[in-house]
């Protein structure tokens, strides 16, 4: 699913490239917007990017180890919860809501694991479907957690003395700042021995028992690692929009991810992330148009999925690189 | 360059925004289009759009005409907050309205706190709206929950006083909160419980509750399920026998024009509480009825009417505060009185919830007849707002 090209020793790569481009664009899309006095588009983007978030884990899942999560809405509905219930009800401070979720998502991630990883392939889809559906269901029922209605009313979190996240452009930063962190800590994490065990088990797992490793170990590991980041992501969103609804939970908040991953380009982690961003904005602009914007979102799908079998990350990356090894190699020989 | 677009357009919007206060008066709905609830979106469209047609066809309001802007919401609160703000932000709506369930219209009535501008409802049930989750920007032109009980609950008392009633509601929570408030509705006037269970949603089987029902010797049947389990459930009770001699009532929701062709003539006798009937018996409505049948090649429902009658209710208060300005169309929100296809409408003041008469309707040879009818002021229950 996904053979970067290993760019040569001394070129740079490809994928660094269009890291930069993301998080300098958003730092120039911020400061366009905050000139300008936008709300509404800063919003959207920190959504883009929460979402964003939430894909980023389903791609550690998906494309670094191989496992297909039908249910990673859960972690992050898991966050959100927790999240709102912190801010409204004990103390509205950014830290703690992020702590005590991180805490519950890593917990919730760690017995969901034990459950889920023991299965493979579309079994192993089948049951993290089946978790997130039958949690949505108990909290959609809970009326202490407000039902079907959610919770509404969440305060903004207080971030540093004087920013809170109803400061669209602060929130903003502080945002893409949490997610620039996830991503640098999953890309690191993915060149530790760690990463390497995943991409072993992800290309023959039946193989590393007789490295002598065990995989079941790595995948829960992962599977926590991931659950984390989505309830990380997940946390932000009452931050943002000051409420939460069993919605956050549904299939609907899964399978999106799983598409903003194939549309971005599994794999490649940063894909993600522009995946997110891409269907977050189109989905805005063209809802405006039509009220069929599923059918142009489906048919988008579609379409990347037979042109750009890698996404778009996965199918621009490559071209990059080899451009890039090529000014590398005749840059060299001109010396 | 791409930012640079950006703030083109972003600059653009903003100028487009800015024509707006002599231009058209902008209204977003944001409303499902598709999905579960696109049934109801459909009606809610159908009903403003003539309404818009209507009042720009006599000169618009205060010499301005009204522009619907409609977006998706997928009834989804999460998706209905991000297209409300759009149109907040970016259309630069004056008012909103159109959203469904009840989680949608919350959330969507906290964006309209953070933008100060007004919404309303014109579909959702849940009484929290205009109770204890009450908001100064959130306004409901159709009748609550509680409304309907209390309609439901006076025409029983006088029909069968002291009724022994046994209650059946699907397990869950909306189900379960239905049957409890229509319970507490009943039981003050008389009524008595004999029983209750609650049977899992998309039942296929109902027949191992009606052993218990039957022994329960109930006067009145109490059922708030509601689509394909009413069917179920009213078709296996007329097999059973089991809605002889005894009146069978429910949740408006409970038998519907989408599901009353199923259940057929079971459904027959059976009585809710309602705000809207097409055959209420006044000039107004019959004109509506009309008028909305050879538009859409439909019969309106209560969410046609009531979405056809919030923009009367946005254009009296715009006139009276002769001025579309947040805080003075508010003031002249509260205490207004407007006339609709249900004849005349009072918003209260105190929990911003539209008091009109209610109507219990009887199924009878697959038509809703109207056989009670409780006064606006019976019907609404004591203002529960504590938070303006």
């Amino acid at each position: 699913m996904h053979d970067q090209a290993k760019p040569s020793a001394q070129a740079p790569s490809a994928s660094r490239y269009f890291t930069w481009l993301f998080f300098l664009g958003a730092l120039v899309f911020a400061l366009g917007a905050g000139l300008v006095g936008d709300v509404f588009f800063l919003r959207l983007a920190t959504e883009a990017l929460i979402f964003g978030g939430l894909a980023l884990s389903v791609d550690l899942l998906l494309g670094r180890v191989g496992l297909l999560p039908l249910g990673q809405a859960l972690f992050f509905g898991l966050g959100a919860y927790v999240s709102a219930l912190v801010l409204k009800e004990w103390h509205n401070s950014f830290w703690l809501s992020v702590t005590v979720s991180l805490v519950a998502s890593a917990l919730a991630g760690l017995v969901g694991g034990i459950v889920a990883i023991r299965a493979k392939g579309v079994y192993f889809a089948l049951i993290s479907f089946g978790l997130a559906q039958v949690v949505s269901k108990v909290v959609f029922n809970t009326r202490d957690l407000g039902a079907s209605d959610g919770i509404i009313g969440v305060p903004g979190a207080a971030i540093f003395p004087g920013l809170t996240s109803a400061d669209p452009i602060g929130f903003f930063l502080v945002t893409l700042a949490t997610i620039f962190g996830l991503y640098c800590g999953l890309t690191y994490l993915m060149e530790t021995p760690f990463g390497r065990q995943l991409s072993a088990i992800r290309t023959n797992e039946h193989r590393i028992p007789f490295l002598g490793f065990d995989p079941w170990r790595y995948k829960l590991l992962a599977f926590v690692v991931a659950a984390c980041i989505a309830g990380l992501s997940g946390a932000l969103y009452p931050m943002l929009r000051g409420f939460v609804s069993p919605e956050l939970m549904f299939f609907q908040v899964s399978g999106n991810a799983v598409i903003n991953v194939i549309v971005g380009g599994t794999g490649t982690l940063i894909g993600s992330l522009y995946g997110s961003t891409l269907l977050t904005g189109l989905k805005s602009v063209v809802g405006s148009f039509t009220a069929h914007h599923q059918i142009v979102i489906g048919l988008l799908f579609v379409v990347v999925v037979i042109v750009f079998p890698r996404g778009l990350i996965g199918y621009l990356s490559p071209l990059l690189q080899r451009r890039l090894s090529f000014r590398h190699a005749t840059g060299r020989g001109g010396q | 360059m791409k930012t640079k677009l950006m703030t083109t357009l972003i600059a653009a919007t903003f100028t487009v925004g800015a024509q707006a206060q002599t231009g058209p008066i902008r209204v977003g709905v944001v409303t499902p289009l598709s999905g579960t609830y696109a049934g109801i979106g459909q009606q809610v469209k159908w009903g403003l759009d003539l309404a818009a047609k209507e009042i720009n066809g006599g000169g618009g309001v205060m010499g301005r005409q009204i522009e619907l802007i409609y977006e998706d919401e997928e009834a989804n609160p999460a998706v209905a907050v991000q297209k409300a703000e759009k149109l907040f932000q970016v259309g630069k709506v004056d008012f909103l309205t159109g959203t469904v369930n009840s989680g949608s219209t919350l959330a969507v009535g906290q964006v309209a706190e953070r933008n100060n501008r007004l919404i309303a409802t014109t579909v959702s049930f849940a009484d929290s709206i205009t109770a204890d989750k009450c908001s100064a920007n959130v306004f409901r032109v159709n009748a609550r929950a509680g409304m309907q009980s209390a309609a439901l609950a006076d025409w029983m008392a006088s029909t069968k006083p002291n009724a022994n009633v046994f209650y059946l509601g699907p397990d869950y929570e909306m189900g379960r909160s239905t049957v409890a408030a229509f319970k507490s509705a009943a039981e003050s006037k008389g009524a008595k419980t004999v029983g209750e269970v609650f049977a899992p949603l998309d039942n296929k089987d109902y027949s191992p509750f009606f052993g218990q029902m039957r022994s329960a010797r109930p006067t009145v049947i109490y059922t708030s399920v509601a689509g394909n389990d009413t069917v179920r459930l009213f078709t296996q009770m007329a097999e059973f026998g089991l809605n002889r001699n005894v009146q069978v009532v429910g949740a408006s929701g409970t038998v519907t024009s989408q599901n009353l062709k199923a259940i057929g003539s079971a459904a027959d006798g059976f009585v809710t509480g309602v705000g809207y009937s097409t055959s209420i018996d006044s000039a107004e409505n019959k004109k509506f009825v009309a008028s909305f049948e050879a538009a859409n090649k439909a019969q309106p429902d209560l969410y046609g009417a009531d979405s056809y009658g919030v923009l009367f209710f946005y254009k009296a208060a715009v006139e009276k505060a002769k001025s579309t300005d947040t805080d003075k169309v508010r003031t002249a929100m509260r205490g207004l009185q407007w006339a609709t296809p249900q004849g005349i409408k009072t918003m209260r003041a105190g929990d911003h919830q539209a008091m009109q008469d209610m109507y219990a309707v009887k199924v009878n040879g697959g038509k809703f007849e109207i056989v009670g009818k409780v006064a606006a002021a019976t019907a609404i229950g004591p203002d529960a707002c504590t938070k303006f």
